[in-house]
């Protein structure tokens, strides 16, 4: 046996075996793709066989048998298009070229007796190779639009048919080149057994690499994976599940959470037949949660005659469903389409499956960060309230200590010396102290007032350049560096004694968390329609990760040592809550050991 | 009497001196190691700048300094504080006089 009948016994065998496999599985599952690959390819084996069969067995032939072959061998470009409008559409005047085609070919074999003309076989090779090539540029096509497995098959499918055409075209041309028939034998043999191969990996793929094909994208997906549960969201990370499923797939792929209280699982980005939310139903994607079990439809029509026509116009024609579950944790569904019905077999369902237990982990850790996320925060507000309680407690207890034993020693002294002269020390410590709690008082009072929004009241002009020089020239700060910039005044509808509070607090938070000799400087302006107050200091600085939370309730910074620095943590809340209450915003930029600048943006209000 | 309160400070030194005891006065711990020089007594608050409570009693002990501490804290741990640096008595502020005056009493070295 020489290498080029070697060549074309195994282009047959493999021919034949793809039969088999395209035939057994449409007999398995009868659809209208699965039916015309097998007729395809029927038609291909019928010619070998009935050739090998004469060969061999040196028999005569049988004219009928001859003709039907003949007939089949004629039809198979016309099988061929068939094919090509399962996987995409094929338009009208292609399918009447092809079927005229047919009809001529068909006419031309069956009129003639014997060795039909040249020229007409000429003709009919032609149309065989332009409807191959036809053919061969549409499954490309299709391949382009989808991904994964489906992307790779339809591109064997398309190099297989490109094959088939060149070889029918070069085997055409042999008889007409007597001179280079040898060699164009031996390339149509070879083209024949490169068609074989492409069409086995296409249509009938071995597990093995059906595996390797998926791999890629699985592998991406894979790697994708470990990040997605930190996404911001539960519907960003459903949205890159479906598109890591959907491209895994070679499909579109829609995910359903399930709900719990209203017993329903609800689309994200449903495909056109699905309502955003499915309860209890008919539905294919409800059955498989319902069941816990994955399913592939070949034909979802089919299987769900009530809902066919939205199917099909939706294009939704396989279907592969798969139930995300976490041990026993119902948590939703997964579902893969596609418009044309061939790209899915059984084998997907495995990988199906995989996505869905991924999507199921994926699902389940970020619960499982969000729940951690809520008992942190319920942690931290539960410290926080605890802590302010205790350093309030602290603040007011201070003051109490001399209020008490003040009173306590001025009373014992009253009774025991009744002559003695007034303790005027005493009594101004009394008075000063009881000032100080009443202060106390007032900051927790107004924290609470802030809750319920009543901070802010009546509203009057002020001009607030004229607030800071006054407070700037308290009593407080004589021997500390204050500077006072601003043009012009600046005058706006505020609450008068509100706004003096926030920014009397800036003031002495500036002086309080920086040196004595530094600078503290206050820039007032109007720009754009809005009051502006900058104060800068150059003190400790707030830690960057403080800076988030500085305006919150009893939020101290990290690095203020509170046995240094007295306090609550509730004078910049209150700021901000009455800056907000004004229609204004404050903000602040800080730098540890450089100091901090604190910004308030006020509208100047109607103040005309 | 060591306490960043000047107030605090002023009424305790007033009451005690009434009491016929000789008070010396230090805003926080630093100064009050610098002062030390043989007291019956030491009256310590806990949160103070340059030098905590606990601070100034680890290098007042480690100086070998043996004068009793009373521990006098507006923080809700008083006697957790005070079992902390191994303080000989707390007084949780605010207190009465009498539990002040009963403290010192109590605690304060005898002169022999």
């Amino acid at each position: 046996m020489s290498a080029i009948e070697l060549v074309s016994v195994l282009t047959e065998l493999i021919f034949v075996l793809v039969f088999l496999l395209v035939a057994w599985s449409a007999v398995r599952r009868r659809t209208r793709t699965s039916i015309d690959i097998a007729l395809f390819f029927g038609a291909i084996a019928a010619f070998i066989v009935e050739s090998r069969v004469v060969t061999t067995l040196g028999l005569e032939q049988v004219e009928l048998v001859n003709d039907v072959v003949t007939i089949l061998v004629i039809a198979m470009p016309y099988l061929l298009l068939r094919l090509v409008d399962d996987f995409s559409t094929v338009p009208f005047v292609a399918n009447r070229l092809a079927e005229a085609g047919l009809l001529f070919s068909a006419i031309a074999f069956l009129a003639t007796v014997g060795q039909p003309p040249t020229s007409i076989v000429l003709v009919i090779v032609v149309y065989f190779a332009a409807l191959a090539t036809y053919c061969a540029v549409k499954f490309i096509r299709a391949a382009r639009r989808s991904s994964g497995v489906t992307r790779r098959r339809l591109e064997a499918v398309a190099a297989a048919t490109l094959l088939l055409g060149l070889t029918i075209l070069v085997a055409g041309l042999s008889p007409v080149v007597p001179a280079a028939a040898g060699a164009l034998d031996g390339l149509v043999q070879i083209l024949a057994l490169g068609s074989a191969i492409a069409y086995f990996v296409g249509f009938a793929p071995p597990p093995i690499l059906r595996r390797a094909w998926q791999e890629p994208e699985l592998r991406a997906f894979l790697r994708r994976a470990a990040s997605l549960p930190r996404l911001p969201d539960t519907p960003s990370i459903v949205g890159a599940l479906q598109d890591g499923a959907g491209s895994t797939l070679g499909a579109r792929a829609t995910i359903g959470l399930y709900d719990r209280e209203t017993n329903k699982l609800r689309f994200q980005d449903p495909h056109g037949v699905l309502p955003n939310e499915i309860g209890p139903s008919e539905y294919l994607v409800w059955r498989a949660f319902e069941t816990q079990g994955a399913a592939y439809y070949a034909d979802a029509a089919r299987a769900n005659p009530g809902l066919a026509p939205a199917y099909r116009a939706h294009g939704v024609r396989s279907l592969l469903i798969a139930p995300i579950s976490a041990a026993t944790e119902r948590l939703g569904a997964l579902e893969a389409y596609t418009d044309h019905q061939p790209v899915f077999s059984e084998d997907d369902l495995d990988l199906v499956r995989l996505l869905a237990d991924q999507a199921a982990v994926i699902l389940e850790s970020r619960s499982l960060i969000d729940e951690a996320a809520r008992v942190r925060a319920h942690e931290q507000a539960a410290r926080l309230k605890e802590d302010f309680i205790s350093a309030a407690a602290h603040d007011l207890k201070t003051p109490l200590t001399t209020l008490v034993a003040q009173a306590q020693f001025l009373e014992r002294r009253a009774v025991t010396e009744p002559s003695a002269p007034p303790d005027i020390a005493g009594i101004r410590r009394i008075v000063l102290e009881a000032r100080r709690l009443s202060a106390l008082v007032v900051e927790l009072l107004d924290s609470a007032r802030l809750e319920q929004g009543k901070l802010v009241g009546e509203r009057e002009p002020v001009d607030l350049v004229e607030l800071a020089r006054d407070i700037t020239g308290r009593e407080t700060y004589q021997g500390r560096r204050i500077t006072l910039s601003a043009d012009a005044p600046v005058v706006g509808s505020y609450d008068p004694r509100r706004i003096e509070q926030a920014l009397e607090n800036l003031v002495e938070n500036a002086v309080k968390y920086s040196p004595e000799a530094s600078e503290v400087r206050i820039a007032i302006m109007k720009r754009d329609g809005l009051a502006r107050i900058d104060v800068t200091d150059e003190g400790i600085g707030i830690p960057s990760a403080d800076l988030a939370q500085i305006f919150e309730r009893f939020h101290r910074g990290t690095n203020v040592d509170d046995r240094r620095f007295a306090g609550m943590g509730l004078g910049l809340f209150i700021c901000k809550g009455i800056v907000e209450q004004h229609g204004g915003r404050i903000s602040v930029d800080s730098r540890v050991g450089t100091g901090s600048t604190f910004h308030v943006v006020l509208p100047l209000g109607d103040t005309a | 009497m060591v306490d960043d309160d000047p107030s605090i400070v002023a009424v305790i030194s007033d009451i005690l001196a009434a009491e016929g005891h000789e008070v010396v006065a230090a805003e926080n711990g630093q100064e009050a190691l610098a002062k030390a020089n043989g007291e019956a007594l030491v009256l310590l608050d806990m949160r103070m700048p340059v030098l905590d409570g606990w601070g100034f009693a680890r290098r007042f002990r480690a100086s070998g300094k043996r004068s009793p501490i009373v521990v006098m804290t507006a923080a809700e741990n008083a006697s957790r504080w005070a079992a902390e640096i191994g303080a000989d008595g707390y007084l949780a502020k605010p207190f009465e006089i009498d539990a002040l005056i009963a403290a010192v009493e109590r605690h304060a070295t005898k002169p022999h």
